[in-house]
């Protein structure tokens, strides 16, 4: 279960809020969010634009911008202090943790892979400073020589030649990019790598490239990942365990591959009848009719409630809570499973998706 | 290193053109200058200045236009630029003497006021709408007072009220021009009120310019990875700083014209021995040739430092080097 504290948690996010703007005029933006990420785990954040996803874990790192504020909660790194490695596992809040305390942990613990690798290195710098600033920052005891072989062996790693150290980001193409954006995210072997959309801006076939090398690397050096996208067939690969977010909530959380095959939310179900399967027959890609809440305007009940194809009158009156609904630990928001009698077939318990595919959301709501 | 050949051969026709207008110009006045110069000088004048106005205007020469011209640039080649009218002095030995003024004055003043704008503009846009941003309207205010009248109530007050500057000149008369010690302290200390008041009047650009694009620089993602390396703060400042710094250079190109003419009037409120005083004294006089070598000095001037911004931005901004294969 996520928020039952583990003792291999590398990060627990508990009750976290976070609101854009102050007092009146603020809009929450992530809702009382729990999940943790454990050691050597892939936790993957699924949902739409403007669902919270990358609010979420800016919040958590405190790179959130203004006027982004985190509203309450809390966020524990647990991590080994490379200084002091027979100590026990330090803890440290993020949310109240100083400026020097986070200087500390940032890239050393915690490191973080943007977007777009264009725009996340910078332009006017040879791709061996990238490297060279950031060991020099965290190691200074490396010398300029081991700094360099760091760097190389680094490449390497993502499968890059030594030669683009002397290259700048213009000069390298976006999959090049986004590999060294990677091996820049390891140079200290972090704890934690939070992966933000990493493979959205690339084409199909270095998309599934870089996924897989990602899988490589976390298997070779057991760094743990939040992995965030709205392709749940790419997660599904990759993750053990997934969140979908919808208007700053976690409705459904359960391990990958039940939540692939037996969602049990009618937005995760939307979610994957809105990307093509990875393999197997093809099917009609149905989208999500609708679009994300006003999250300014105050919502009663279920915020999906508008979009759902099963909506109950209940889900108008009382907003759902996250609830664990089976022994594998999956956790779901929604009155559908509350009440036995009318849940749906495709989001029946036991009922797997390839099974009930047949059965399309609006033929059951008819 | 292609992009860079092509700027170089595009100042050369630059230059060419800026030469052969000089050439032009006088030629193409109407009525005969020549006579009405003689005829103001009446009783003072020696064949050699006759002799150097009719070169200058080309008039009773007995030459073809494209001769003449080939001569001229001949001349100039040789850095013979024509003989002074009321100097009697050759016009290269007059600039000679006034252009170090110039260069030394404006060179340091526009260096001053680029460092100080921009390294304030920097941490202006870092902190923005913190306190530190109620320097930006007294810096406005600056700006907008015109150079020569700045430099004249600074010269009443700080100068002739206060005495806390030397006022006139660029150094004490008691000192004898020099590479010693006590006529380079006396040229620091008459050349402080002309630097505060160009610096003043312009570092506002400057400032503004840099904020600004430390403003829209903060929001680059690579700004963001900077903060999430752990870096200084003090580091994170330089890796916005060094990419919001490249308009401002390129920026500095444009700016060294316009400061040159604005300075020359910095000049004459301090008098200051330099260009500008000399293009005054040579306009009243219409001292034509001394005029003209004027022009081609302050052209020539603004364009190798042009170059030089060029030659700055190439290094600065390693995208510029691979877009002239484009």
């Amino acid at each position: 279960m996520a928020s039952t504290i583990h003792d291999d948690a590398v990060l627990e996010i508990e009750d976290f809020s976070v609101d854009y703007g102050w007092g009146e005029g603020a809009v929450r933006a992530v809702n009382h969010v729990n999940l943790s990420v454990r050691r050597s785990r892939v936790l993957g954040v699924a949902g739409e634009s403007g669902s919270g996803k990358s609010t979420l874990v800016y919040a958590v790192t405190r790179l959130l911008r203004s006027p982004g504020v985190i509203a309450g909660g809390r966020a524990r790194l647990s991590y080994d202090d490379p200084r002091t490695p027979d100590a026990p596992r330090r803890h440290l809040d993020l949310v109240t943790a100083t400026s020097g305390e986070l200087r500390d942990i940032r890239w050393s613990q915690v490191s973080i892979v943007l977007q777009s690798a264009l725009n996340a290195l910078n332009p006017v710098l040879r791709i061996g400073r990238e490297f060279d600033e950031v060991l020099k920052t965290h190691r200074p005891t490396m010398s300029r020589v081991q700094r360099r072989e760091r760097a190389r062996e680094l490449l390497s790693l993502v499968g890059l030649n030594d030669d683009r150290l002397a290259r700048f980001p213009h000069e390298l193409s976006g999959g090049q990019r986004q590999r060294i954006m990677i091996a820049l995210a390891l140079a200290l072997d972090p704890q934690l790598v939070i992966m933000d959309e990493p493979t959205t801006a690339l084409d199909v076939v270095t998309q599934r490239e870089i996924v897989n090398e990602l899988a490589n690397l976390r298997a070779r050096f057991g760094f743990a990942m939040i992995f965030i996208t709205h392709d749940l067939s790419l997660l599904v690969e990759l993750a053990d365990d997934i969140a979908v977010m919808y208007a700053g909530n976690v409705v459904e959380w359960a391990p990958a591959h039940d939540l692939y095959h037996a969602p049990r939310h009618p937005y995760t179900l939307g979610l994957l009848n809105s990307s093509p399967p990875l393999s197997g027959p093809r099917r009609e890609l149905v989208g999500i009719a609708g679009s994300p809440p006003d999250l300014s305007q105050p919502v009663s009940g279920c915020s999906f409630r508008a979009r759902c194809a099963f909506a109950l009158d209940r889900c108008s009156r009382e907003a759902p809570e996250l609830r664990v609904i089976d022994e594998s630990g999956r956790k779901v928001a929604c009155w559908l499973q509350e009440s036995v009698t009318e849940v749906p077939a495709p989001l029946r318990r036991g009922v797997r998706r390839d099974d009930a595919a047949s059965v399309s959301p609006e033929a059951v709501a008819r | 290193m292609r992009m860079l050949a092509r700027r170089l051969s595009l100042y050369v026709v630059t230059a060419w053109v800026a030469i052969t207008v000089n050439f032009l110009l006088p030629r193409m006045m109407p009525g005969n200058p020549v006579q009405q110069l003689i005829g103001k000088l009446t009783g003072q004048i020696t064949p050699q200045q006759v002799h150097a106005i009719e070169l200058a205007f080309g008039i009773g020469l007995n030459q073809g236009l494209w001769a003449q011209y080939t001569g001229y640039l001949h001349q100039l080649l040789l850095g013979n630029l024509g003989v002074s009218i009321t100097l009697s002095s050759p016009v290269s030995s007059v600039l000679a003497s006034a252009v170090p003024w110039t260069v030394g004055l404006i060179g340091v003043s526009t260096i001053l006021s680029f460092v100080l704008g921009t390294l304030s503009g920097a941490l202006l846009g870092w902190f923005r709408g913190s306190r530190l941003d109620s320097v930006i309207p007294v810096a406005t205010f600056f700006q907008a007072v015109p150079y020569f009248f700045l430099g004249t109530v600074m010269l009443l007050i700080f100068g002739s009220s206060l005495h806390w500057f030397p006022v006139l000149g660029a150094y004490s008369p008691s000192v004898t021009p020099g590479w010693h010690w006590a006529f380079l302290a006396s040229l620091v200390r008459y050349g402080e009120l002309p630097v505060i008041t160009i610096v003043l009047s312009s570092v506002a650009g400057w400032m503004l310019g840099m904020r600004n694009m430390m403003i829209t620089m903060i929001a680059e993602d690579f700004v963001l990875m900077a903060v999430a390396k752990g870096l200084p703060r003090r580091k994170v400042i330089a890796h916005a700083a060094r990419n919001a710094v490249l308009p401002s250079v390129a920026n500095l190109s444009l700016a060294i014209g316009l400061v040159v003419s604005g300075a020359l009037l910095v000049e004459l409120v301090f008098n200051y021995p330099g260009v500008g005083n000399l293009l005054l004294q040579a306009v009243l006089n219409e001292d034509y040739p001394l005029i003209q070598g004027i022009f081609l000095v302050i052209t020539l001037t603004v364009l190798a430092a042009n170059l030089l911004a060029d030659v700055l931005y190439f290094v600065l901004d390693p995208r510029t080097r691979t877009e002239a294969a484009l």
